[in-house]
């Protein structure tokens, strides 16, 4: 079947064309109007007019797409146009470098100007790095993060305990919940009819909307909802869990190969027995990977999400770096780099034996 | 006996590819069927067909005069469970032994919970060591059926064909990912499977030597149409043209 598939490609119409202009011709509009803006706002404004804090309109974007519009449509007849080569309406000699046509040298132009813009955006600045109260004040932090306060060792130790069950709890719990969801979640299994390929679509897209918010922010949401504390922040990684193991999951469910579940199918096997003996055998491993992987996220993830009260040591380095007691922030750095550490060797050991 | 009728069988694929039109043929009961061809000739849709893996687009299909293209659900699955499946690329169970892959066989009259569980009664475990040692593998029952080696594999796969005491066997391709002594292996043990065990056998083959070979009657598809039905020995020059194209030089395996 597969066979037959390759060696009679079924004939692909090419979409070149009208529809191939028309998106050449947005991209190029959109590339063009963000050059103009730019240009307006940095150039003009910032550097020209020496204005710090320029004010803001929103004509300007307005007269910058017009611009953008006249400027796409006239390069249009010309093969200097990003958009053109991305639709691949621009051929490309193979004798010649590619950084010798006009496209490519735009898009490095867009791509420079960009960096330009972030640089400026992003508030760079080498003055304020080596300004001497700035370096006297790193010279503070790094002398106390270098002599930590081995007085708080214990509840650091104790906090650190608390992270890693956590996220252990949070792991497995999101297990059984993915792998089931996972099936539904697999392309391969579900376009069989259109009620059973809206039910993957369904779950799809809640997953990405889930794996979409970071666990900073459930945490937020669930500290509100059971209160600050460990469980708060076990919630969180457990619900961004759940979404990622199912991504990763049925991701492997669509790789796999299609042999057994043909050959089970043929046996006349139940839907489930199908899946149970010819999905699942093949899946086992790689899932016990990603569940370790997974964990191992947890952990650095939960220090991370204890900075807004989800439990373990990251409440702690909160509520020291709050007071500003730089010596016990020294001892937690130490302690959350050497868990961190520590699960990362661990998960790459037993990861690399599951092979 | 006539076992598996097939009536103006097409096969339209949902990207267009028409891969069969208008498929007439009977098979008897006992046959060793090969069906001939080109690679996307339409042989392994045909196959694919005749148990519904691949619910044809019209057409009617008869296999012990009941109507395999109106089944679905349960009736369809045992159905299914009467006609035994072997593939090109074996679709054994990764990481399972030997005797898990031939109990698979076993899957449609066992309920979904025991064999959730793995809880196969002894008398079905016996069977399956039974089938292992009639293609010679009986000792390899509790090994990684994916450490076998190709021919190896095959033969469980034929096992576990067994394992659904099938009325037919569906072979497709089942020496096409071998070197030509296992394949006469393995077709041998097709052989004695139709012969001694009296199952019906539809199999796929690229070489006529083998179809020569084994064969007691032969389809010729080319472009998803039935250009020749007959006997094995009067494939003569011209009809080998006419199945495999003019340039076609006919090559034997040994």
């Amino acid at each position: 079947m597969e066979k037959l598939m390759t060696e009679q490609p079924f004939e692909q119409a090419r979409v070149h064309g009208y529809k191939a202009s028309i998106k050449a011709w947005f991209i190029d509009v959109i590339l063009w109007s963000y050059t103009a803006l730019i240009g307006y706002k940095l150039g003009y404004q910032t550097w020209y007019l020496q204005s710090r804090h320029p004010d803001f309109y929103w004509h300007e974007p307005l007269y910058a797409l017009g611009i953008g519009v006249v400027l796409a449509s006239v390069l249009s007849y010309s093969t200097c146009s990003v958009g053109k080569a991305i639709s691949g309406l621009i051929l490309f000699p193979e004798d010649r470098s590619i950084f010798r046509s006009a496209s490519v040298r735009l898009a490095v132009f867009f791509i420079a100007l960009t960096f330009i813009a972030g640089l400026h955006v992003s508030q760079v600045s080498m003055r304020e790095f080596f300004s001497d109260s700035g370096l006297a004040g790193a010279q503070r932090i790094f002398s106390a993060l270098l002599t930590p306060n081995f007085a708080i060792f214990e509840d650091a130790l104790f906090a650190a305990i608390e992270t890693v069950y956590m996220a252990f709890i949070a792991t497995s719990l999101a297990i059984p919940v993915a792998f089931v969801l996972a099936f539904f979640a697999a392309r391969n299994l579900m376009k069989q009819s259109a009620l059973s390929f809206a039910i993957y679509c369904v779950i799809r897209f809640m997953m990405n909307l889930t794996r979409s918010i970071e666990p900073l922010v459930w945490a937020i949401i669930f500290s509100v909802w059971v209160g600050i504390g460990p469980f708060s922040g076990m919630l969180a990684l457990f619900l961004h869990s759940v979404a990622s193991l199912t991504k990763l999951y049925s991701e492997q469910i669509e790789s796999i190969s299609d042999g057994p579940v043909e050959a089970m199918t043929a046996t006349g096997a139940h839907p489930i027995q199908v899946i149970w003996y010819g999905v699942v055998p093949q899946i086992v491993l790689p899932y016990l990977s990603y569940t370790i992987y997974r964990w191992d996220i947890n952990v650095r993830m939960a220090t991370v999400i204890g900075l807004v009260g989800g439990g373990g040591i990251g409440t702690l380095l909160m509520q020291y770096q709050g007071l500003a007691r730089w010596n016990e922030v020294g001892m937690l750095v130490i302690v959350i780099a050497a868990i961190v550490w520590l699960m990362d060797y661990a998960s790459a050991k037993i990861r690399a034996h599951l092979k | 006996m006539q076992l598996l009728q097939c009536n103006n069988l097409s096969k339209t694929y949902p990207n267009g590819t028409q891969a069969l039109h208008d498929v007439n043929f009977t098979v008897e009961e006992g046959e060793f069927l090969v069906i001939i061809g080109l690679s996307g000739s339409g042989k392994s849709t045909l196959l694919r067909c005749i148990n519904q893996l691949h619910p044809v687009s019209s057409g009617e299909l008869y296999f012990e005069q009941q109507q395999l293209t109106a089944m679905a659900g349960k009736d369809l699955r045992r159905q299914r469970s009467r006609i035994g499946m072997i593939f090109q690329q074996f679709n054994l169970i990764p990481r399972k032994t030997v005797l898990t892959n031939v109990l698979a066989g076993a899957l449609a009259v066992t309920p979904v919970w025991k064999s959730l569980l793995g809880l196969y009664s002894e008398a079905q475990k016996q069977q399956a060591l039974d089938y292992l040692k009639i293609v010679g593998l009986e000792h390899k029952a509790y090994v990684r059926a994916d450490n076998l080696s190709g021919g190896q594999q095959q033969r469980v796969a034929i096992a576990r064909a067994l394992m659904q005491n099938p009325k037919i066997l569906l072979a497709d391709e089942p020496v096409a990912s071998l070197d030509p002594s296992t394949s006469h292996s393995v077709m041998k043990y097709l052989q004695k499977i139709n012969q001694e065990l009296g199952v019906t056998v539809i199999c796929n083959l690229h070489f006529l030597s083998l179809v020569r070979t084994y064969a007691s009657r032969v389809i010729a598809l080319k472009g998803g149409r039935i250009v020749y039905q007959g006997a094995p020995g009067d494939i003569d020059e011209q009809w080998f043209k006419t199945i495999y194209g003019e340039d076609a030089v006919e090559v034997s395996i040994n």
